[in-house]
Order: structure tokens, then sequence, then C-alpha cells
């Protein structure tokens, strides 16, 4: 009895979670008319929404844009955050805790703080409307430096005394010994840099005017709130085309996705 | 890690050159850029312009690229300017935002070149260029279109309703408003309303109901005389409580509605510029039937009615490193040919002299009779006050709009002077 | 030998550091400190500085607008806050029962987590909207009036609240259902033993459990309201009649719509300063020892 009043509540929920997806699906597929229509079916499929939309916008740019300047955000995270993570974890130097603490500290910098300086800042580097302006600031990450300091000291003492005989460098013993054993956090790392640069608005909104810079939540995003869609259907093709890619991989991964993100309570 | 570093450096470097491809393209011919507004009709527009041109002067190359989507074009020339990275040319420029760019030094003085005279009075009235000159003396902006804003009416929705002419005056309006606003299909549910107003509290919306409005009520005033705040009167009240007694009485919807409403017959007014024409040509259903009418105003306001014309020019930003051929640019922009194709393509009224009677023109306007209505229009017509913080007097406007006119939360007559003591310590600051 | 090997790992270790350092020292020393410089000056990024002593946080004590934006933020959180807990909670602990397709569940109370948030709010305006909305839809089916959503002072905020609910609570079912897994049986044997009903052993031992991660909800929910910037964006343009104006939209507008660098800067550094201010008492309020 228990059992069964959990299944309706689980149940209910999960249709509250999915079925607006659903709605949105279809609703991209019908015509304006019967986008109020409770119902995902229709007679009157078809596909001028997304026509619409890719007639409209350079959204196939704005989706590589994203993809670019995220892949290359997540590897400089990768490559910088371990090593500053490993020096901080694996090397005795004078001024480490302190260096460790400063980066605490600057995770817990509120961002409406910097924004405004940092935005005058790439205006004076001239580097508005440029991908530097998008990559550059979030080339290391405290968060990445933070886990991998943590997941690295956890690793054996004893492989690195090994390498380290073999005549391995410190950067050696990092990128050969120490990432293979560390996959899982550089797995998290990975994906939680990935999704929040990926999702990220506000940054792109500010430093990139140029539509052929633009990444695609921002451009999505000037679509619907500048009017240009001028159509429900178009504007929800476009957040579909957002959103697509990552539901995709999501569905795929969404083992490590969830461990990943539940992993980002460390930020608090 | 010496290859994630070859990679790091390959992915920085693709970046590079996505970035830098226009440079390399340089050659001995002059290039320069140029940014027209990004609506589908303008951005048409200037394909034919720019193609035309790049075709005779192949030593000027011109090259097109539509003003970045945004909530308002002046935040992203605003952008622009503050990082130096304003185009050649900009044709789509708001006359309150000329001010601000001119005393931070980022506009070519017209006024230098030396045929400017000629070229700018052979073409423009007089009066409208006085109204583009700054306070300095010069011309930073080379006048170009307008829209005077008209309103626009469904005729079958009107005679339907057994209303033989639109109305004139507030109370004339409101009646027609009463018969309009119904529930058609009997379901409980008011279904078609008078008109539609875009309740967004973005401030450029208000060009379109408030501020026409008041230029129409008041005769031809605008928001300042000699740089003081000058709309804390009757005037601007009375447009208020015209708006306000038409959100009250639901004859214009409060919430966003989908799709336009005007083409889908739910409305049977809107405030618009000729623009307008082109889309409804466009997408109108078979015996949709549509004309204009001059903007209401108070009941026993004399005539001529009055109305803002929604102007924009065309600059030449300091940027540019070839200020002559980007005037032969803008010289060709402002030509009679391109003129002829402003009223084609974009159903926009360039800023000509003796347009309705110029024989280039005759064609078109017996074609097109609706856009001789705007043609004629635009002696009649106000367009903004010279003064640096205009967007922020349109915002202190706009939030006593939506207090006042949309939510009743405040009468006319205080929503007014409030607005307008903030506006004079805005301006004071 | 022994030195010159503490010597060589100063050497490497500050090398390895350094990246973060030249980072740190750009994008957040210089901009920390050209924060200091800008709250004195008015600015319109296109003109010269003028330094006005305290004029912008004067302007800021008077800005009925900011105190609006706080307002609103605070609307947000009141909401927000206690639902998304009590929500996460309640599914959690069904989640860690024994129940078959856990995983399917979990995957789907995940998925709007890790969707845009724009596309969310895109979805969700739809879903809101007056006449064609989906919720409206469903309110006259049964029989009810039509909400006015994002069209009513009251309700548009709170609209937002429970769009941002629906949007996050996922990632705090995964993060309660980690802290439930981690709670020893032991302890509820020990209750049993002191005959505690399911209710109490709710209270008295699951709850107090739960308190890390009711930290962290509370202070990661708390980062996001101060942070709303997307969502009243698209939606509503921080209307109607600047109920949903939050501080990082207030922000946005003083800085690109009117060039207000200087008086911007003002309020990102106010809206920091009390960031810190409130998750320090949140901290204080909510942490509690734990007892095993």
């Amino acid at each position: 009895m228990k059992k069964a009043i959990f299944y309706i509540i689980l149940s209910l929920v999960a249709v509250a979670f999915i079925y607006p997806f659903v709605w949105m699906t279809s609703a991209t597929l019908r015509p304006e008319i019967e986008i109020s229509s409770l119902s995902p079916f229709s007679h009157n499929f078809s596909i001028s929404n997304y026509k619409a939309v890719l007639e409209k916008i350079p959204i196939g740019r704005a989706f590589l844009n994203s993809l670019f300047v995220s892949s290359s955000i997540t590897f400089s995270v990768l490559i910088f955050s371990s090593i500053v993570g490993y020096a901080l974890s694996r090397l005795k130097f004078r001024g480490r805790d302190p260096i460790f603490m400063v980066i605490l500290f600057t995770m817990m910098i509120p961002f409406q703080i910097t924004v405004i300086p940092l935005y005058v800042l790439m205006v004076k580097f001239g580097w508005t409307d440029t991908y530097l302006a998008l990559i550059v600031p979030g080339m290391i990450s405290a968060f990445g430096i933070l886990l991998f300091r943590q997941y690295f000291k956890a690793i054996p003492q004893a492989i690195i005394d090994a390498a380290r005989i073999d005549g391995c460098s410190d950067l050696g013993i990092l990128f050969r010994i120490v990432w293979p054993n560390s996959i899982p956090a550089l797995v998290t790392v990975a994906i939680i840099t990935f999704m929040n640069t990926w999702n990220e608005v506000l940054w792109p909104l500010i430093v990139i005017r140029k539509q052929s810079i633009m990444t695609m939540p921002q451009m999505v995003t000037l679509f619907a709130v500048g009017g240009q869609a001028e159509q429900v259907g178009a504007e929800l093709a476009s957040a579909m085309m957002l959103a697509a890619p990552v539901v995709i991989i999501y569905c795929i991964f969404q083992r490590h996705f969830i461990a990943s993100m539940a992993y980002t309570g460390l930020k608090g | 890690m010496l290859k994630s570093i070859k990679w790091l450096i390959i992915l920085l470097a693709v970046g590079m050159f996505f970035q830098g491809s226009i440079l390399f393209a340089k050659g001995d011919v002059v290039r320069l850029t140029y940014w027209p507004s990004s609506n589908p009709q303008e951005i048409e527009l200037a394909k034919v312009i720019v193609d035309e041109w790049n075709h005779e002067h192949p030593d000027i190359q011109v090259d097109m690229q539509p003003l970045p989507a945004s909530q308002s074009s002046e935040e992203v020339l605003l952008a622009a300017v503050a990082a130096k990275t304003t185009p050649d040319i900009c044709s789509n420029i708001w006359p309150g935002i000329v001010a601000g760019f001119a005393e931070a030094n980022a506009l070519v003085s017209l006024d230098n070149f030396k045929d400017f005279w000629d070229v700018v009075l052979s073409r423009t009235p007089e009066d409208i260029l006085e109204t583009f000159r700054s306070k300095d003396g010069h011309i930073y902006q080379m006048p170009w279109k307008g829209n005077p804003i008209m309103m626009e009416y469904n005729v079958k929705l009107f005679s339907n309703a057994g209303i033989s002419k639109p109305p004139r005056t507030y109370s004339e309006f409101m009646m027609a408003a009463q018969k309009l606003t119904r529930d058609t299909d009997g379901d409980g549910i008011i279904d078609q309303w008078m008109g539609i107003i875009n309740v967004s509290p973005v401030w450029w919306h208000r060009f379109f109901d408030f501020y026409s409005l008041y230029i129409a009520a008041s005769g031809g005033r605008t928001l300042f005389k000699d740089d003081k705040v000058d709309f804390d009167n009757e005037y601007a009240i009375q447009v208020f409580q015209f708006l306000q007694e038409g959100f009250k009485k639901g004859y214009f919807p409060k919430g966003t509605l989908q799709g336009n409403q005007f083409l889908l017959e739910n409305v049977a007014i809107q405030f618009v510029g000729p623009w307008d024409i082109g889309f409804l040509e466009k997408h109108k259903p078979e015996n949709f039937e549509y004309d204009f009418a001059p903007l209401p105003i108070p009941d026993n306001t004399p005539e001529p009615i009055l109305t803002y014309s929604d102007p924009k020019n065309i600059v030449i930003f300091n940027t540019t490193k070839h200020p002559e051929e980007a005037w032969e640019f803008v010289k060709f922009l402002v030509s009679k040919e391109c003129d002829l194709q402003l009223l084609k393509i974009c159903y926009q009224i360039p800023f000509r002299k003796y347009l309705d009677i110029d024989s280039t023109f005759k064609k078109y306007f017996e074609e097109n009779p609706k856009m001789l209505r705007f043609a004629k229009q635009i002696p009649y017509t106000r367009g903004t006050d010279n003064i640096a913080q205009l967007k922020e007097i349109f915002d202190v406007i706009a939030q006593a709009f939506e207090y006042c006119c949309v939510y009743d939360k405040k009468t006319p007559e205080k929503a007014v002077r409030n607005a307008a003591e903030r506006c004079q310590r805005i301006i004071e600051r | 030998m022994r030195r010159s090997r503490r010597d060589e790992n100063n050497r490497v270790g500050y090398l390895m550091v350094s990246p973060y350092f030249i980072f740190f020292l750009l994008f957040v020393g210089y901009p920390l400190m050209f924060s200091l410089v800008l709250v004195f000056h008015k600015w319109n990024i296109i003109g010269p500085m003028k330094f006005i002593g305290f004029g912008n946080f004067w302007q800021l004590l008077h800005d009925a607008l900011f105190w609006k934006s706080l307002g609103n933020t605070l609307i947000f959180l009141t909401i927000h806050i206690p639902l998304q807990i009590i929500i996460a909670l309640v599914i959690a602990n069904i989640l860690n029962q024994r129940i078959a397709a856990r995983g399917f569940f979990r995957a789907a109370f995940f998925l709007p987590v890790v969707v845009s948030g724009v596309v969310v709010t895109i979805l969700w305006q739809q879903l809101y909207s007056q006449e064609t909305g989906l919720f409206n839809t469903l309110l006259s089916r049964i029989g009810l009036p039509k909400a006015p959503w994002l069209i009513s002072t009251r309700l548009a905020m709170p609209s937002i609240a429970i769009m941002a609910t629906w949007k996050n609570v996922g990632l705090y079912i995964v993060l309660f259902l980690t802290g439930l897994q981690s709670i020893p049986l032991s302890l509820y044997e020990v209750a049993d033993l002191d005959g505690a009903s399911e209710v109490q052993k709710f209270f008295h031992v699951t709850i107090p459990m739960l308190n890390p991660t009711m930290v962290m909800v509370v202070i990661l929910s708390t980062l996001g309201g101060f942070s709303l910037f997307i969502e009243p964006y698209v939606m509503t343009g921080g209307g109607p009649m600047n109920s949903t104006l939050s501080c990082v939209l207030y922000i946005y507008k003083q800085a690109f719509y009117f060039n207000h660098m200087g008086y911007a800067a003002t309020l990102g550094f106010t809206v920091a300063l009390i960031i810190m201010i409130v998750v320090i008492i949140q901290r204080k309020l909510v942490e509690t020892e734990i007892y095993t």
C-alpha cells in the first residue's frame, strides 16, 4: 500500500519533469494555432519552425562557436587546474598553504563584484567580440584545483616515488602516472566545466556583440528577446536545438553527469 | 604534456584564424564596413545597395554586416564605441544617442566634408536638418529616413461593428473600443480587442505609444525645451489618462499574446509606422483590409495632427581610416536611386524634399497610395531631443507608463509629475 | 642533498602554481582593485572618468529600484528555498526506499538540471502564457479561472521561483540522497530500540544527520537567487512594475542600457557584500553540531 503511494508520487513528479519537454518537442513541430493544445499529438506535424530558425539566424555557426569555446576551456581547465592541484597536493614548498587559502578565497568572491571591471578589462585588451574574451577568463578554475588537490592526495606515494626514481619530471609524473589514476576526477571536472561554459549566457551577452562569434545560448536568448523569432514555434525550435545535444549526451552518460554535478556541492 | 600543449595551441590558432580571416583579405582596394539594421527588409535593402556600389566601385569595397541582434541597437553601438570596434558607417542611428557619441568624440563631423551642404540641402528639408544639429553646431548625422507613427486599423472589423470612419478623438476612440472589444465565440472570454500596445517596460517601446500620442496631443511638443523638462503638462496627463482607461477597461490586452494579433484580426487598431505595410502585404490572408488614420487626440485639439517621426540616420564613426571614401558611400546611400529602393523594399520614408511630387517616385506612390499618406505626414512630425541621457528619460517614462497606464497604481497626474521630477534630476546630475 | 631537494621542490612548486598566479592577478586581483576605483567614479565608459567620492553609494541608498531588486530576491528566496528543500527531501526519502526503476526516476528528475537555463526559461514562458499557456489551459479545463502568472506583480516572482525550483530540485534530490545513504543504519536501530515512530526517527535522526547537506542547499540556492538574470531577462524584462527585477538584471541595465559603469560597479560591490553577509548568517543559523 505504502509502496503504491510512493510509486504514484514518483510517477506524477516524473511526468511533471518530463512532460514539459515532450510538449515542447511536439510544439516545435506543430503549426502556430495548435500551440496551446495539451496533447502532444497532431495531424499537422512539420519542420517548418526549424527551417525558419535556420533561415533567420546562423545557429549552426553558434553551435560550433559554443563547441569550440567550451572544449577549449574544458581542455585548459583540465591541464592547468591539475598542474596547480598537483603542486598543492604532492609538492612541499614554502607558502603552499597560504596559496591554497587564497584559491579557496577566490572561490567565495561573488561574480557580481568582478563582472563590470572584468568587462572593462576586456575592452582595454581589445578582446571584446573575439573568442579570447570568451575563453581566457575561464581557463583555470579554482573548483577544478580544489577537486584535483583532494583527489591527488589519495594517490599512494609509492607509485610517485617509483616514477621519480625512473627519472620522471613532475609534469611527467602528473600526466603519465597521476592522470591515468584519476579518471573519475578528470571526468567530473570535464563535465562540470563543459556544462557550465556551454550554458553560460550573461558573460557572452556582455562581451560579444558580433553575430559570428556568438555562443549558442546567447544567440537563442537574443532570438527570443530581440523579437526576431516572431513566432512561438520558431522560438521553441531554437531552444530545442540548444537543448538537444546536451540531452542526448546526458541520456548516454547520465550516471557520470549526476555523480559529477552532485560534486558541485563542494563549491559551497 | 607537450602533446596537450600542442593541441591547445592548435585550438587557439584555429580560433585566431576565424577571427583574423578578414584581416588577411586586405589588398589595394579600400575596404569599408557598413552596419545596417538587422530586420530582414533592411538587410535585403542593404544587400541590394551594397552589391550595386561594389559593382560600380571596384576600388572601394563595402562589407555589409547587419547590426547584431540585441534588445536594442543602442546597446550594441555603445559597446562598439567603448571597445573601438565601430564600423566605418552605420545607418541605424537613433538621433537620441548621437549627443553622447559626439561628446565622446566617436563620430566624424559631416559638415567638414566640402560638398556636405550641397548634398544635404538638396535632399533634406531644412527644418528636419536643424533638429539633427548638435549643441556644438556641427552635424554628425546624415538625415536618412523616418517612419511617422499612425493608427493602423482593420477596415472590416470597424464596418462589421457599424463604425463608418476611424475615431479621431479620445472619446470617439473609447466609443469604438467599447463596441470592438468583445467575446466573439461566446465562451465568456474576451478574444477581440480594440488595440494592442506592447506592455514591455523596455524604454524604446514608448516611442510608439506615449511619445507619439504626446506629440499628437500637444500639437508637436517634445519632452524638453531649452534643456528643461517640458512634459509636466496637461497633454501628457491626457495621454496617460487615455492609455490608462484603455488598459483598465480591457480595450488593450495586458498579457503578451502570441503571434501578430493585428494580422490574426483579433485587434482592430495598432500604432505603427509604414514598415508594417511591407509585413502585411507579405503575410495578409485573403479579404484582409486595412488602412491608416492619424493618431487619436484629446477632444477639441486643433488639426493638423502631428506624430513622432521615428528617425534613423547615418553616421561615420571616428574609427574609420577612410573618411572620404565612407562619405562617398553615405552620399550613395541617400541618393534618389537608393531612396526609391528604401521605399520599395522597406516601406519606409526617406527624409527627402518634394517626395510626393518628384517624378522619380511618382509611379511608386501611385502603386502604393497608403505610402503617400505617410510621405505627406512627414512634414508634420517631430523627432527626439538632443539630450545625452535620453535613454534614461525614456526608461523613466516607461516605468511611469507601466505603473499608471498598465497597472493603474498611480493617477496620471501623479505619474506625470513624478516622472518629470525624476527626469529633471537625471539631466542635472 | 636534502636541502637541494627542498629547493627543487620550491622551484617546481612555484613554477607549477604560476599559471594560476598570473591568471589570478589578471582576472581576479585586477578586477577587484579596479572595482574599488570604479565605485568612486562616474563613468560612461566612452568618456573620461569623473571622481565623485561616495556619490555612487549615496545614490544607491536613495535608489528605490536597488532596494526593490533586493526585496525581489528576498521574495524569490523565501519561496524557492523551502519549496526546494521540502520537495527534495520527500523525493529523496522515497527514492531511498527499495524502489524499482530508481535510476530512471533519478535521471528524470535530474534532466532539467543539465538543460540550459535559457531553454527552461523559454519553455516556461510558454507554459505560463496567459492565453495559450499549458498551465492556464489546464486550469480552465478543470473549471478554474486562469492565473495571471507573469502579468501580476504578486505572482510574477513566485512564478519564477517555482520555475527555478523545477530546474534545480533534481540536483538537491541527488545531494539529499547521497546524504541519506551516508547515515549509518545503526542510528535507526538504536532509535528502534527506543521505540521511536517513523515520524520521530525522521525528525530526530534523519534531519539532524542531513544538516551538512541542508547548509549546502540553502547556500547554493541563496547564491542562485542573487545571481538570477536570464530568467527575468527573457521572461519579463524585470516587469511587471519591476516586480521581477533581480540584482544582476539591474546591474546589467545600469551598465549596458544607461552606460553607468561606476554606478553598476557600486551595485555589484554592494550586492557582493550583502551576499557574503547573508551566507555567513545562514551558516550560523542553519549549521548545527552533529552529535553521534
